[in-house]
């Protein structure tokens, strides 16, 4: 897909769905982001020649942005009658101004932004080296800082999800550190979650405090949460550690097997942690739970309220206002891409390359296996406890019903299909994952409901059928197969992912040209075979 | 001289399996060293013994006076021991130059470690026109000598090669033997372990044959390509 227009046509249809489901002002959202994606793609193969990544830009911006106005006019004019709805906007009105307007503001709108982002980009993507970097980090933090805006603005609410969503990218950069830096497979991170949810949920709730007989103010702090996110943090390193350290002489299945076993163990731990006495080993005297047995994690009933975090100014964050808890988990995820980043470039970070290339010869350069195995776990397993802490406070209660075998596959595949090895990729198929599963699915279901019923099912005459068409057509029940298909397609498709890891050789030695082409390399290969061939023939 | 490394009857297994039933050898500052015997004698385990991948059970192992049977794989390679493992295991996914950058894992002077990577270079002239390329996609040859060059970029004094010719044509043999005793010229002590007897006993100051984890023979290059044993077990001569 080197061509703008195939990208243009590819990112566009994408486009279009999203447009065609949520019509309205959905068709800005859609032309900002996709208009970049568009341009973005088609640098990364134009690369050598900059003039062209202008150009590139502004085609693919355009025809994503043809596409979305094909889509809002269709989402106007078919999809909402079929659907029953009102096919006119709501006026759009900002303070006093009151903009009336008709689909083609929205999907001119659209189309506009598209060219005008992806011309943008295209034109960072010119820019010198440095400048192209700065410039790429400026427009995403403009867009992440606008988003909320915007969301509000096109009516999506959208945000709620997005939460939830970035908590799984969080996930999914610390999952990668294990599964992509090291190479060790882990069926069961959730279970470092899991551990970090329930260390906030022991430390900023009254549940255990309160058993306990102590001052139990600690929770009530406002700074609380600002300490407990490092004290949680160190608590789910120590188990990163803990639960590597069987797993050091396993490695591949059999290591995977394992970790699964962890999976597993973990929240049928916390289900069953509800009469917990504990005693010194061969004194007997008593620590805890000595009168009542402590009911340390509620087990089915689980944990709650559990505080919340509180800055000057905002206050305590609030269910349901969801700008600060947005930017507390931006702010996570930046400082997650900034710790794995100085890890990954670390003696640490190429220690783990070595590790997955071939364990003898990495441990033949002096590289110490356990040290190196077991910091991957622990720096893995930190990420997930940053995401436990947040999740825990965020939702205020913690069950064990939610760390799942599921949680764990879901964030394997984030990794794996968005390219293992890759956070941008990680990052970039874990939204789309779980946007598509969350978002587009859920509004897919609604629209097709309310088709069927204004459309179809009037005129059915078979109550069989009938029945069929109301209970059964539902698509966030194919959820699971959707999201099967999705992975077998990809792994048919794209194998490497979506944006696989090639560029690492050039990240690290950026003064070098590494972009040969597979053929000009066998054919360099080629031609000093044969130099070489002659110079062997004239060693006496 | 006191040797730099020196084995004491070393014993090692793998699980209940002994692979090495008391090994003694040493091998002295400047020597070129070579280990030979038949497939499965022990040559691999013991290179792996000495460099700390496997502990012996019994015995006892020092290089440059210190013990080396309590030191860990990476104090031994700080310390100055490395290898070119058999097989020639490089990095397939690196790159040739990341390759030999994880060589120098241990070391962290910046300057030493580029002039060594030029040294090395001007060692392997192959290497540097492939210094971009990734490790799997070289020939076996080259591949040979980036496993040799990586080991050499941890600055050793004591260089282990473990088959360090297997699987390569024979004009590429000769070229490989030549830069062992360049190698060792330039003062870096050389243990070889080969399957190709009569070259590695012809660069080799002292022999040792191994038969079924013992050494069976000890003597020096031309007395040991001169003696029967050799001859007729592993010159396949009668
Ligand atoms: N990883 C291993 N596990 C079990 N046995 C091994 C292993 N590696 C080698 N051996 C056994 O140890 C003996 C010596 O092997 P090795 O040192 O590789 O011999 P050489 O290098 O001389 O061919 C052989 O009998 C071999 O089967
Ligand atoms: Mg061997």
């Amino acid at each position: 897909m080197t061509h703008p227009v195939k990208v243009g046509v590819g990112i566009g249809i994408v486009a279009a769905v999203v447009v065609l489901l949520f019509g309205g002002w959905s068709a800005i959202l859609a032309g900002i982001v996709a208009g970049a994606a568009a341009a973005l793609v088609t640098e990364g193969q134009s690369i050598r020649d900059r003039s062209a990544t202008l150009r590139n830009g502004v085609i693919s911006g355009a025809i994503v942005g043809v596409f979305i106005l094909i889509a809002e006019i269709v989402n106007d004019i078919l999809v909402l009658p079929l659907a029953g709805k009102d096919p006119v906007f709501p006026p759009f009105t900002l303070g006093p101004i009151s903009i009336p307007y008709n689909m083609f503001v929205a999907g001119l709108a659209g189309l506009v932004l598209a060219l005008a982002i992806g011309a943008l980009t295209g034109w960072i993507n010119s820019l010198p080296d440095k400048n192209r970097r700065l410039g790429l980090a400026i427009l995403l933090l403009t867009f992440l800082a606008l988003y909320p805006a915007l969301d509000a603005a096109a009516g999506l609410g959208w945000i709620e999800q997005m939460i939830s969503i970035m908590i799984f990218v969080v996930l999914a950069l610390g999952l990668n550190i294990v599964v992509g830096y090291a190479g060790l497979l882990d069926l069961g991170y959730a279970a470092f979650f899991a551990i970090g949810a329930y260390a906030t949920g022991l430390l900023l709730s009254p549940h255990l405090c309160n058993q306990s007989g102590f001052n139990c103010e600690f929770y009530q702090q406002e700074w609380s949460f600002w300490l407990v996110i490092w004290i949680a943090a160190a608590i789910v390193a120590c188990f990163g550690l803990l639960l590597g350290a069987p797993t050091l002489p396993l490695t591949g299945d059999y290591l995977a097997i394992v970790t699964l076993g962890f999976g597993e163990i973990v929240p049928v731990v916390f289900r069953n942690l509800t009469t917990v006495t504990l005693t010194l080993p061969f004194t007997g005297i008593c620590i805890a739970g000595c009168i009542k047995p402590l009911n340390v994690t509620a087990g089915e009933q689980g944990i709650n309220p559990i505080a919340r975090p509180w800055v000057p100014v905002v206050g305590s964050f609030q269910t349901g206002e969801y700008i600060p808890w947005y930017v507390l988990i931006l702010a996570i995820i930046a400082l997650s891409i900034f710790f794995i980043n100085r890890l990954r470039y670390s003696r640490l970070g190429r220690a783990w390359s070595a590790m997955r290339e071939d364990e003898l010869a990495a441990s033949s350069m002096g590289i110490n296996l356990v040290n190196t195995k077991l910091m991957a776990f622990a720096m893995g397993a930190t990420i997930a406890g940053l995401a436990g802490v947040f999740y825990a406070s965020y939702i205020t209660a913690i069950f064990p019903s939610v760390f799942d075998f599921t949680v764990s596959v879901i964030i394997l595949a984030m990794v794996i299909l968005g390219g293992v090895g890759n956070m941008t990729g990680v990052i970039v198929g874990g939204l789309i994952i779980l946007l598509s599963d969350r978002v587009l699915l859920p509004q897919l279901a609604t629209l097709l409901k309310d088709t069927l019923n204004t459309t179809v099912v009037p005129h059915v005459e078979s109550p069989a059928v009938k029945d069929f068409l109301t209970v059964s057509v539902d698509p966030t029940q194919w959820r699971i197969f959707l999201f099967g298909l999705t992975l077998v397609v990809v792994m048919l498709v794209r194998p490497q992912g979506l944006i696989p890891n090639v560029r690492r050789a050039a990240e690290m030695h950026p003064d070098e040209d590494t972009w040969d082409l597979p053929l000009s390399i066998q054919q360099a290969d080629a031609a000093t075979q044969v130099r070489s061939v002659d110079r062997e023939t004239t060693i006496d | 001289m006191p040797p730099l490394l020196e084995l004491t009857d070393i014993k090692t297994y793998y699980g209940n399996i002994q692979a090495l039933k008391g090994i003694s050898l040493s091998v002295a500052p400047g020597e070129v060293v070579c280990l030979i015997g038949s497939n499965g004698a022990g040559k691999t385990t013991t290179l792996r013994t000495i460099q700390g991948l496997i502990r012996p059970r019994e015995g006892t192992m020092t290089y440059d006076g210190k013990d080396l049977v309590t030191m860990e794989a990476d104090e031994i390679v700080k310390a100055g021991v490395s290898q070119s493992p058999e097989g020639r295991l490089v990095f397939p996914r690196m790159t040739v130059r990341e390759n030999l950058e994880m060589g120098a894992y241990s070391r962290s002077d910046k300057v030493g470690i580029q002039a060594d990577m030029e040294k090395i270079l001007d060692l392997f002239p192959r290497l540097r026109e492939r210094l971009t390329q990734k490790a799997g996609t070289l020939s076996g040859g080259e591949q040979q000598m980036l496993a040799m060059g990586r080991a050499m970029m941890s600055r050793p004094r004591l260089l282990l090669l473990d088959e360090p010719s297997m699987g390569l044509a024979p004009m590429l043999v000769e070229q490989i033997f030549r830069t062992i005793l360049d190698i060792n010229q330039q003062g870096t002590t050389v243990l070889l372990v080969e399957q190709n007897a009569r070259m590695a006993l012809a660069i080799s100051d002292r022999g040792y044959v191994l038969q079924t984890g013992r050494i069976v023979l000890e003597d020096t290059g031309s007395n040991l390509l001169n003696s029967e044993l050799v001859r007729k077990a592993y010159l396949g001569e009668h």
